[in-house]
């Protein structure tokens, strides 16, 4: 398949790799950048483990072709965070124990963060809605819509 | 111990959280090594059929392929997944019927051939190149089929297929003389599901073998050191050749309980000289690892017009699919559960494990327990019905209380049963709501309740030896050694509490080194729930020992008794003049650099072997409403009591009871783990066909931790998580009962079942 060397821009900085049009946005991210926090767990686009925000939008990047976000802002768990400073979803997943082993979690803050953008006051109620379509087998999603209420809060009174 | 605790019974960050919101946490999938090749699996596509040829010369002359290998190519030694016959007390028990590569195909994703090669495309163009000759056999896919004359044979040592039949080992009185002694007996057949565990990670493994020949397996092992000893019998090697390593777990719930990849992978990389990483897709871990087992299950309760329990009998026929794993002690556990919950005088059991060309099962959370548990409960509250009793009524009579014997036998230090049903009752409205109309419409409303107990490890049946080493550093940090593998429940983060309350040190003091059989002391590892009781007592064992070295050599310096002393937040103090202080960094590294040639790094190891074994008691309250024109099932609320003696960290412990009502709720109504009944083939192959509750599915929760310490337990703890499910799927189960009178004896409860369900009960009253 014919390679090329597309540019990336992927948490605000721009990546140059090779890629055939075949690759998704997440193997894409997985293997050349290395940013290994977008999991694979279905990877037919029914979990939400691969969860990214293109221009914003929360994509399932397992589904979507690299190609088609060559001119456009990726932003994935890594790029969350500024230095040690974490994102107050990222510190109220850790707060309210919404974490347990950990692997829907990149896509479960994504989700959220993206929610969150266009809704900063949600009710419990479109929390879940919100986070519908994000798969966790280990929580039972309690402590999880705990931890992005409490975030809200926190990005309300100014913590972002 | 200290009276005030300063770390234990915090709501603290769990280990790895910081990894884990930021990406940076390493799991399988997410390891690089150099020069790695991607490994990949053929597996058969027929349910029974014997391999006549293997062609495998295209795939091998194939670019970037380095290794293809088959059932020629692997050790001729026979192997149990399991790892229990290492440790259980009847090993003959846990038969070894499985080799790394089949030379028979015995269900549809039975491992035939693998590969290796420089990427995912030429692995999988490899295989599409080897040339299979198969003679396809007949297939039987029902335990029952399986077992009448005539049925395909699956293994050769098995007539009829049965593997094994066995009674209850520990059973107690007369069942007959009690059925006798009854007043009501109800005998009903259930039938359990093949559910999945779907831990989101899907099963990955890495294996290298280095020059000298040792090789190093990274695998998400619940049991790396008798993981590593069965690979090690596997491939003719010394233990001490093979190094397991395992990093974050995206998940395990008993999964990780038998050994999986790892064989297939060691025996790539060895034939490629090269890294190997074999990595399933959901598909693959759906058909390929292993689901529970499928019991057909009639059971007997006997009680009499005042709700004594007389008798329990039950009569299991257990299909454990194409390979035994775990049959016989998954169902050794589910007689524990049904006959040891409540006090009775004579119970017994007894079960038929059969072969099937259905994927072979494992240990999934509950262990049996969950199924047997779950069938006693259904039977309770039917019982309760008959005598026109109040099913918690009946549950509260035969309770059993301190003093009695858990399921495992072993006489308990605490139970809370009874002000867990009481308390419970009393918050959700208990009498009010079980006593209101069922309403006449077509939404009808009902409330249950299950009960359960689990345990804190598997004493008496399994050899349970834990060992912990803790040294100090110049800072007065100190390094913990666990080989504790941390599957999502927070163990790690729980051994470092109890290891900082114990030191005198603050959370943040403790670093740990776990899952590196190289650098960590032998431990049976994760299973039963045993990890925070079994290695917490190994934990403070080996802090007692260091925090004794740190006292002595602070005590010369003060030239006081070490006994006058005490450490509280990493700073040493006389008891009697806190004034007299030093920090414990100090301590440390005057014993490390001094020039009086007293050199000691102040360290403990301490070890722990279990006497008792403390189950958790967990009692659940479930609302629920049914249509019965749709035959869907909401579930409203469910009330979660639970007793883990002391929760060393409350917020994880909630974790694990919020989850299991989660897994339960799957379990029960949505998770269906579906054969075709022709081909014997995974229908419900992916997230859209095997369906796992989502947020939107979840009902109202509220957990209540019911801490009652136990003596025995590190600062009072017991297990937890294992358990967890027990009580929650029989009670909504009886919350369904209870709305339109359906016993659930078919899991899943789909739509369909129930409505099948309804209008037969409609039939029957008119």
């Amino acid at each position: 398949m014919k390679k090329e060397i597309a540019k990336f821009k992927i948490n605000g900085r721009i990546h140059e790799v090779i890629i055939t049009p075949n690759v998704t946005l997440s193997e894409l991210l997985r293997d050349q950048p290395d940013l290994t926090g977008t999991k694979h767990a279905c990877e037919v686009g029914q979990c939400g483990s691969c969860t990214v925000l293109v221009d914003g939008k929360p994509t399932l990047s397992c589904s979507t072709l690299a190609i088609s976000v060559r001119d456009k802002e990726v932003l994935t768990v890594e790029g969350l965070s500024r230095g040690t400073q974490l994102h107050p979803l990222q510190q109220a997943f850790i707060d309210h124990g919404a974490i347990q082993c950990g692997f829907c979690t990149p896509g479960m803050i994504l989700m959220a963060k993206a929610l969150l953008d266009e809704n900063p006051n949600p009710t419990r109620q479109e929390v879940k809605e919100g986070l519908g379509g994000n798969l966790c087998r280990c929580t039972g999603y309690v402590k999880i819509i705990d931890a992005v209420t409490a975030a809200a809060e926190a990005m309300r009174k100014g913590g972002k | 111990m200290s009276e005030t605790l300063s770390v234990v019974g915090k709501r603290l960050p769990r280990w790895g959280a910081y990894e884990k919101v930021t990406g940076a946490a390493k799991y399988l999938a997410d390891i690089k090594l150099p020069g790695m090749l991607v490994g990949k699996i053929l597996f058969s596509p027929h349910a029974h059929a014997k391999i006549l040829r293997i062609d495998k010369s295209k795939a091998e002359k194939l670019p970037g392929v380095e290794a293809v290998i088959t059932w020629e190519d692997v050790p001729k030694n026979l192997y149990n997944p399991n790892k229990l016959d290492l440790i259980l007390v009847h090993p003959e028990l846990e038969f070894k019927d499985m080799y790394v590569l089949s030379e028979k195909a015995r269900f549809v994703g039975d491992r035939i051939a693998a590969v290796a090669a420089v990427d995912a495309a030429t692995a999988q163009e490899a295989l599409e190149l080897i040339k299979v000759k198969y003679e396809v056999l007949s297939a039987v896919f029902d335990p029952i089929e399986a077992m009448k004359p005539g049925a395909p044979k699956i293994h050769d040592y098995a007539e009829n297929n049965v593997s094994v039949h066995f009674g209850f080992p520990v059973a107690w009185g007369d069942v007959e003389k009690g059925f006798q002694e009854a007043d009501v007996v109800v005998e009903e057949t259930f039938l359990s599901a093949r559910n999945h565990i779907c831990q989101l990670e899907p099963c990955t493994c890495i294996a290298s073998f280095a020059a000298d020949g040792r090789l190093t397996v990274w695998s998400p092992s619940q049991h790396p050191f008798l993981h590593r000893r069965k690979l090690a019998e596997i491939f003719g090697m010394p233990e001490g050749m093979i190094k397991w390593i395992t990093p974050h777990v995206g998940g395990a719930f008993g999964k990780y309980g038998s050994l999986s990849l790892e064989p297939v992978c060691a025996a790539l990389a060895k034939k490629a000289g090269r890294p190997v990483k074999l990595e399933f897709t959901r598909e693959e871990d759906l058909f390929a690892t292993e689901p529970r087992q499928k019991y057909i299950t009639t059971g007997k309760i006997g009680v009499k017009k005042d709700g004594t329990i007389t008798a329990l009998q039950e009569k299991m026929i257990v299909d454990g699919g194409a390979y035994y794993t775990h049959n016989f002690s998954t169902t050794a556990v589910n007689m524990g559960g049904f006959t040891g919950l409540y006090r009775c005088a004579n119970v017994a059991a007894e079960a038929t494990c059969v072969y099937s060309n259905v994927p072979p099962t494992g240990g999934v959370r509950g262990y049996g327990n969950h199924e047997g548990t779950c069938v006693l409960e259904q039977l309770v509250d039917v019982a309760a019905r008959k005598i026109g009793m109040d099913p918690l009524e009946m549950r509260l009579k035969n309770a059993k209380k301190a003093g009695d014997p858990s399921s495992t036998g072993i006489p308990m230090e605490t139970c809370t049963f009874e002000e867990m049903i009481k308390l419970g009752a009393e918050k959700i409205g208990w009498k009010e709501k079980r006593g209101q109309e069922k309403g006449s419409g077509t939404k009808r409303y009902g409330i249950g309740v299950g009960i359960a107990m689990d345990v804190s490890g598997a004493q008496p049946f399994n050899i349970q030896h834990r060992n912990a080493f803790i040294k100090f550093n110049e800072d007065g940090s100190a390094n913990l050694m666990v080989n504790a593998p941390d599957l999502g429940q927070n163990v790690i983060g729980a051994l470092i509490q109890i290891a900082a309350e114990s030191l005198g040190l603050r959370y943040e003091d403790i670093h740990v080194v776990s899952g590196d059989t190289d650098s960590t002391l032998y431990d049976i590892g994760q299973h039963a729930s045993g990890g925070c009781y079994q290695i917490g007592n190994a934990v403070i064992n080996a802090a007692e020992e260091a925090k004794r070295q740190l006292l002595e050599r602070a005590a010369k310096k003060f030239e006081v008794s070490p006994n006058d002393l005490n450490v509280e937040g990493g700073r040493i103090f006389a008891k009697a003049d806190p004034k007299k202080e030093i920090s414990v960094g100090a301590v440390v590294k005057e014993a490390m650099y001094n020039f009086k040639g007293e050199h000691l790094n102040i360290s403990g190891k301490g070890s722990f072997s279990p006497n008792l074994n403390p189950p958790p008691f967990s009692v659940v309250f479930t609302e629920v409403e049914v249509d019965t024109e749709t035959g869907e099932v909401k579930v409203l609320k469910i009330l979660y009591l639970a007793d883990p003696g002391k929760a060393i960290n409350p917020s994880t412990v909630e974790g694990q009871l919020e989850g299991a009502i989660g897994q339960s709720l799957g379990y029960v109504l949505t998770e269906n783990y579906t054969i075709n009944k022709e081909t014997g083939a995974l229908e419900s192959n992916n997230f859209d066909t095997y369906k796992l509750p989502m947020t939107l599915d979840m009902p109202e929760t509220e957990v209540i931790l019911y801490e009652k310490p136990v003596p025995s337990g590190p600062f009072g703890a017991k297990g937890i998580a294992q358990g967890a499910m027990v009580a929650v799927t029989p009670s909504i189960a009886n919350a369904i009962y209870d709305a339109v009178g359906v016993l659930i004896t078919d899991m899943p409860a789909t739509p369909e079942k129930i409505l099948e369900g309804v209008k037969k009960r409609g039939e029957r009253k008119r």
